[in-house]
């Protein structure tokens, strides 16, 4: 399940995980369209099948997909952030903050806010790469610490409203027929994409995923790459919230909780493997639009409806999903150890 | 010399083993004596880890048996293994660095079930009983993590002694291990076979072999090619049973005079490392070797060159002018090369293809503006893998799909490729077969003839002797001695030991 | 003398903290809110006997909460039918071991990474709780508070319970074979193997303690209160990770014990009280948790550093 920039051996396996993948996202709205679309008695079509319906799920899936396309770059070189959907929180509040306790304009505050979400990034960059600490305690402590922040800055309590329509036109209008934020997120995709697959930057990624005291020896600058994916990681996330405000209209502290989960199932269902070096940016795409498929098709079916329990399906799924992912990309490997330990009897 | 019994106390009967697509054992017959030491001897890749890794039972043969005095043996395991008085000790010891020396000895040595109470005065108790045989000079309360690699060894010798082993495995034991250290260990080798214990003892170092082995057994291609008694047998024929051909030992000649000074250290030391006052010239053109014992301050020296531990005292002059590299990236572009001794961690990605590997040191030049050409790439690839005769089946082949000698040259065209001014070699053919090693050497004379400084570091002496145009010996940390390329080996070995004469 | 640095530190901070205390807020040592603040602990204790283990094997759980949760929400259901607690408890232990054994499967058997597999359990479980329940409470009858003694005897109980279990856990790990099988497997499962241990079924069997010390936690909360809420469990993994952390475990595995955690968490029970002596508000919680966590963490590196590069 190998996804390198242009190996023509490797093509072939390639094309068939990622294939696979668009086959199942195919089914997979398809069954929504199905039993997730009804006429109601105005004889209107309602629910998965329409435009508006589509057109939220990619407004929705922005959020998360700039979250993974954020994260697979840490993922390549075998790390983890756990604070990314905190950071988004934080960038929200400050964001709001900015603009309307420090009177800012919408440009420079959402350009403050995008610095903010660099430094957070750096923090993380600085413990991991300066300190040597292990990503996975800094970022779980980071994780509590920026949604703190966010929480201690709004005492709990503030909520940001009234933007202007010129700033909600980012999160809730249409340019050149799609959602305004699709064209932010089309833009990072692609940039992320080159960085990954057309750079060395994204090759250095891989072999410090692979071996970091080989990228050393290599000499590669370890240091450097390595605070760059996290730094970037925060700067994304910093987007990440202005898109959220824009669509929300508002900017609370407990802005994209939860949305880690989300982001490390749609990069790992992706093909990126979790522990380093392998992994591609149209993998991490396809698994968040089957991520976002999934959310917002659960909310459309009649029996979740009733349940009211859209948020409670999507999440468990989504648990189930990132397991079955994970189990599905090492399976090879267990296959063949079953048959060599059974051959060894 | 040792009376043959008539039952053997290990016998391994057409034993294959496959690991996914490669052969690595095709039909193996090996026998083992009590009280004697059988020399395993083979290319790399030929099947001798393999056939170790079946005797101690971390892997299971695919067909074949195991009978070990007289009993067959089919479903081996580790702990099997050890209850039947097999022990190994590992290249590199597989030892618990956060715990202490006790524990690793005691988790070893000690039976019983999960729910036992864990005896501490006793276990410390055996342990340094354990430690004061074989000479080794740290307590047990230690922790692994603070050990050296050669102490490291010693517990893991002090292991099989406790385990009072009937087998015991001996894997390149020798290899980072001072002199004094070396003849300790073939004392307690020869104390084992006094005590009828059986030993298979893996070495690359023909004079050990036939200093201290009563049979050796020679693998190539996953068979057994021949047991000989060591005392009916030459080294050039074991040599041409290992490799299949005539392969002469000698040396390729140096053909040029070394020309003007590339390197020159003036009293260069690293406090962390321990390196203090290296002073030396090396030339373009010229072989400098490194000689000296583990621990001397080789690779700090080369760490320190290549911006790893960078220097804290002292001057670097590259043709003239100082410098100062604080990492590797520094070095590279200051062009300054340096091909590590761990080949598998450090020299090449092994998940990775050649032609990633191969152009991994040179990002900036061939990818200018960070941006990735593949046609470039392939091309440098292929004009590498045909410079250095590597054989692997194409740039797009993984690097862990090569053996040992072939994985050496990649590791050393990713730098050649950086058109070094000074290229720094660390064990260049350790763990090579003899056809490869020699072909690293005449590779590493070209390059001296084609201009470049080449500083090449080895333990095995007689490839010092035989490629250095200079001979440096460090001791303690220092550059000890400088002495001519055609020097004495004893020489050598005294400005290493420190003795006169 | 150096192998317990670390924790002896951090009885010392604790201590200062401490007398920091009785000097700027004397209040806070008043005999019954004390008592009532470690017993409301007690469980959060136990729970970090169970994260400490996780930790030295070199693993991670950040599902503990919601099993937490899980377990007192089932606790509650059945005690409220009127089971007698001699039946909750122990059904509630077996419900959370079966919770951890299925983490233990996945990643002791597939060799999947812990902190992706207990993330996705972690909301599977919430979620699943969340749909059940629909945020209900569960009201619980008086017989099982405190465990249907007076209210300090049912205190003293718990938290006597609580240090046993963490004083059978500081020795069990020293003195245990199987408890120092823990250390060597979180240290180097590999060379674990070689030695002849089974980090396997050790990786399997420290996740099914985890989740069956959740279960025991659980009872042990609900016999403090006459409801059970389906969030109480939020939060709990971070804050038993940040105790076990301050208290020295090392992430990477392989060393610190429970006295440690015990230190910790005791460290970190103060700290909120502490804050509100100084009248700092609760939403600063996650701020000084998340910070805690920071400090111990590059405090270890910091040391890691000055005793030198190490090798390559």
């Amino acid at each position: 399940m190998s996804a390198d920039e242009h190996p023509p051996a490797w093509r072939k396996l390639l094309f068939s995980y990622e294939s696979l993948l668009l086959v199942v996202l195919v089914a997979e709205w398809f069954f929504f369209y199905r039993y997730g679309t009804t006429t109601n008695r105005r004889g209107v079509l309602v629910g998965f099948g329409t435009l508006d319906r589509q057109f939220d799920i990619l407004r929705h899936s922005c959020e998360i997909g700039l979250l993974a396309l954020a994260l697979t770059p840490v993922i390549l070189t075998a790390g983890i952030d756990l604070s990314v959907g905190s950071l988004l929180g934080l960038c929200a509040i400050t964001f709001g903050m900015l603009w309307h306790d420090g009177g800012l304009s919408i440009p420079v505050a959402a350009a403050l806010t995008l610095g903010v979400g660099a430094l957070g990034g750096g923090l993380n960059a600085g413990l991991i790469t300066i300190l040597r600490l292990p990503p996975l305690i800094v970022t779980l402590g980071t994780y509590s610490l920026f949604r703190g922040l966010a929480e201690a800055i709004t005492h709990g309590a503030v909520t940001y409203t009234d933007f202007p329509a010129s700033f909600l036109y980012l999160g809730q209008e249409r340019w050149l027929g799609l959602p305004t934020q699709a064209w932010l997120f089309l833009l990072a995709a692609v940039v992320v994409w080159v960085l990954v697959h057309r750079t060395t930057f994204g090759r250095s990624f891989r072999v410090i995923g692979f071996s970091p005291e080989g990228a050393r020896y290599a000499g590669l600058p370890v240091g450097r790459r390595t605070a760059l994916v996290y730094v970037l990681a925060g700067l994304i996330a910093a987007l990440a919230a202005l898109i959220y405000t824009a669509r929300l209209g508002q900017a609370k502290a407990d802005a994209g909780t939860g949305y880690e989960l989300f982001a490390i199932t749609a990069v790992v269902l992706g093909g990126t493997s979790i522990f380093g070096g392998r992994g591609s940016i149209t993998g991490t795409l396809l698994g968040v639009a089957a991520i976002a498929v999934l959310k917002n098709g659960l909310a459309c079916l009649p029996a979740v409806i009733r349940l009211n329990a859209a948020e409670e399906m999507s999440g468990m799924l989504t648990g189930a999903l990132l397991l079955l992912a994970l189990t599905g990309s090492i399976l090879p490997k267990i296959l063949s150890t079953l048959r060599t330990r059974r051959q060894a009897g | 010399m040792r009376q043959t019994t008539s039952a053997p106390l290990l016998r391994l009967e057409g034993i294959k083993k496959n690991y996914g697509a490669v052969r690595a054992l095709q039909g193996v017959d090996f026998e083992l004596q009590a009280g004697e030491v059988h020399a395993l001897l083979g290319e790399n890749g030929a099947g001798k880890s393999t056939l170790i890794n079946l005797i101690t039972g971390a892997r299971r043969p695919d067909a074949g048996t195991l009978t070990l005095a007289g009993r067959p043996l089919p479903g081996l395991d580790p702990a099997a293994a050890r209850a039947l008085g097999i022990a190994c000790v590992h290249q590199q010891p597989a030892l618990f660095a956060e715990l202490s020396v006790a524990e690793n000895i005691g988790l070893r040595l000690e039976a019983g079930g999960a729910w036992r109470r864990v005896d501490w005065p006793r276990r410390e108790a055996r342990a340094a009983e354990l430690l004061q045989r074989i000479g080794a000079e740290f307590p047990a309360s230690r922790t692994v993590r603070e050990l050296s690699m050669p102490e490291q060894q010693l517990v893991e010798i002090a292991c099989a002694l406790g385990v009072g082993a009937r087998i015991v495995i001996m894997d390149e034991p020798t290899s980072s291990l001072t002199r004094r250290e070396q003849e300790q260990l073939y004392g307690i080798v020869r104390g084992l076979r006094a005590a009828g214990t059986g030993v298979i003892y893996i070495s690359h170092r023909l004079e050990e072999i036939f200093a201290l082995a009563d049979r050796v057994t020679v693998l190539r291609d996953g068979v057994s090619v021949g047991t000989h008694a060591v005392a009916a047998v030459t080294e050039p024929e074991l040599i041409r049973l290992m490799v299949g051909r005539e392969v002469s030992q000698l040396y390729p000649p140096a053909e040029s005079a070394p020309g003007a000074a590339v390197l020159e250290l003036r009293g260069v030391g690293c406090r962390a490392a321990g390196m203090h006052g290296v002073s030396c010239t090396v030339h373009a053109g010229e072989v400098f070797g490194l000689a000296g014992l583990v621990g001397a301050g080789r690779t700090e020296l080369a760490r320190t060159l290549f911006g790893l531990t960078p220097a804290d005292a002292g001057e670097i002059l590259l043709h003239g002018r100082r410098i100062h590299p604080r990492s590797p990236p520094e070095a590279v572009a200051l062009g300054i090369a340096y091909v590590p001794e761990d080949r598998r961690r450090h020299g090449i990605v092994l998940e990775m293809p050649v032609a990633h590997n191969l152009t991994m040191a040179v990002h900036p030049r061939l990818f200018p503006g960070a941006w990735l050409r593949f046609g470039a790439e392939q091309a440098l690839a292929r004009e590498s893998l045909r410079d250095l005769a590597v054989k692997c089946p194409g740039p797009d082949a993984l690097g862990g799909s090569l053996s040992g000698g072939n994985q050496q040259k990649v590791s050393l065209a990713r730098w050649l490729a950086t058109r070094p001014k000074l290229l720094i070699l660390d064990e260049p053919t350790q763990g090579v077969d003899v056809g490869a090693k020699s072909e690293i050497h005449r590779i590493i004379r070209r390059l001296a003839r084609d201009g470049l400084a080449v500083i090449m570091i080895s333990s095995d002496l007689p490839e010092v002797l035989g490629m250095s145009d200079r001979i440096g010996v460090m001791r303690g940390g220092t550059l000890a001695a400088v002495l001519p390329g055609k020097s004495d080996p004893h020489t050598v070995m005294a400005a290493a030991l420190g003795q006169s004469s | 003398m150096n192998r317990y640095f670390r924790e002896i530190s951090v009885t010392a901070a604790l201590g200062l903290v401490l007398l920091a205390m009785a000097v700027f807020a004397p209040g806070f040592f008043q005999p019954q809110p004390l008592l009532s603040l470690v017993t409301r602990e007690a469980p959060t204790l136990v729970v970090a006997c169970g994260m400490a283990l996780v930790i030295i094997s070199r693993q991670i759980d950040i599902s503990v909460g919601s099993q937490f949760s899980v377990c007192s929400i089932c606790a509650g259901v059945l005690a409220a039918r009127g089971w007698p607690l001699a039946v909750v408890g122990p059904a509630a232990a077996a419900l959370g071991a079966l919770l951890g054994a299925f983490n233990g499967v996945l990643v002791a058997g597939l060799r999947l990474p812990s902190i992706v597999v207990t993330l996705a359990t972690m909301v599977m479980l919430r979620q699943g709780l969340n749909l059940v329940q629909q945020g209900a409470f569960v009201n619980l009858p008086d017989r099982v508070q405190w465990f249907g003694l007076s209210q300090a005897a049912g205190q003293w109980t718990l938290v006597g319970a609580a240090l046993v279990l963490l004083v059978i856990f500081g020795l069990a790990m020293r003195q245990l074979a199987t408890g120092r099988w823990v250390y060597a497997v979180g240290t180097d499962d590999e060379a674990a193997r070689l030695a002849g241990i089974r980090p396997q079924l050790v990786t399997f069997l420290v996740f099914v303690l985890m989740g069956l010390l959740a279960g025991v936690a659980a009872t042990m909360n609900i016999v403090q209160s006459p409801q059970v809420q389906p969030a109480v469990g939020s939060g709990l993994e971070l804050k038993v990770i940040a105790a076990v952390v301050v208290g020295g475990v090392a992430i990477s595995g392989g060393r610190g014990n429970v006295w440690g955690a015990f230190a910790g968490l005791l460290l970190l029970a103060c700290v909120s009280p502490a804050l509100t002596h100084l009248h700092v508000e609760a939403y600063w919680e996650k701020t000084i948790q998340g910070a805690i966590i920071l400090l111990a963490v590059v405090a270890d590196g910091l040391r890691q550093r000055k005793r030198g590069e190490g090798q390559a």
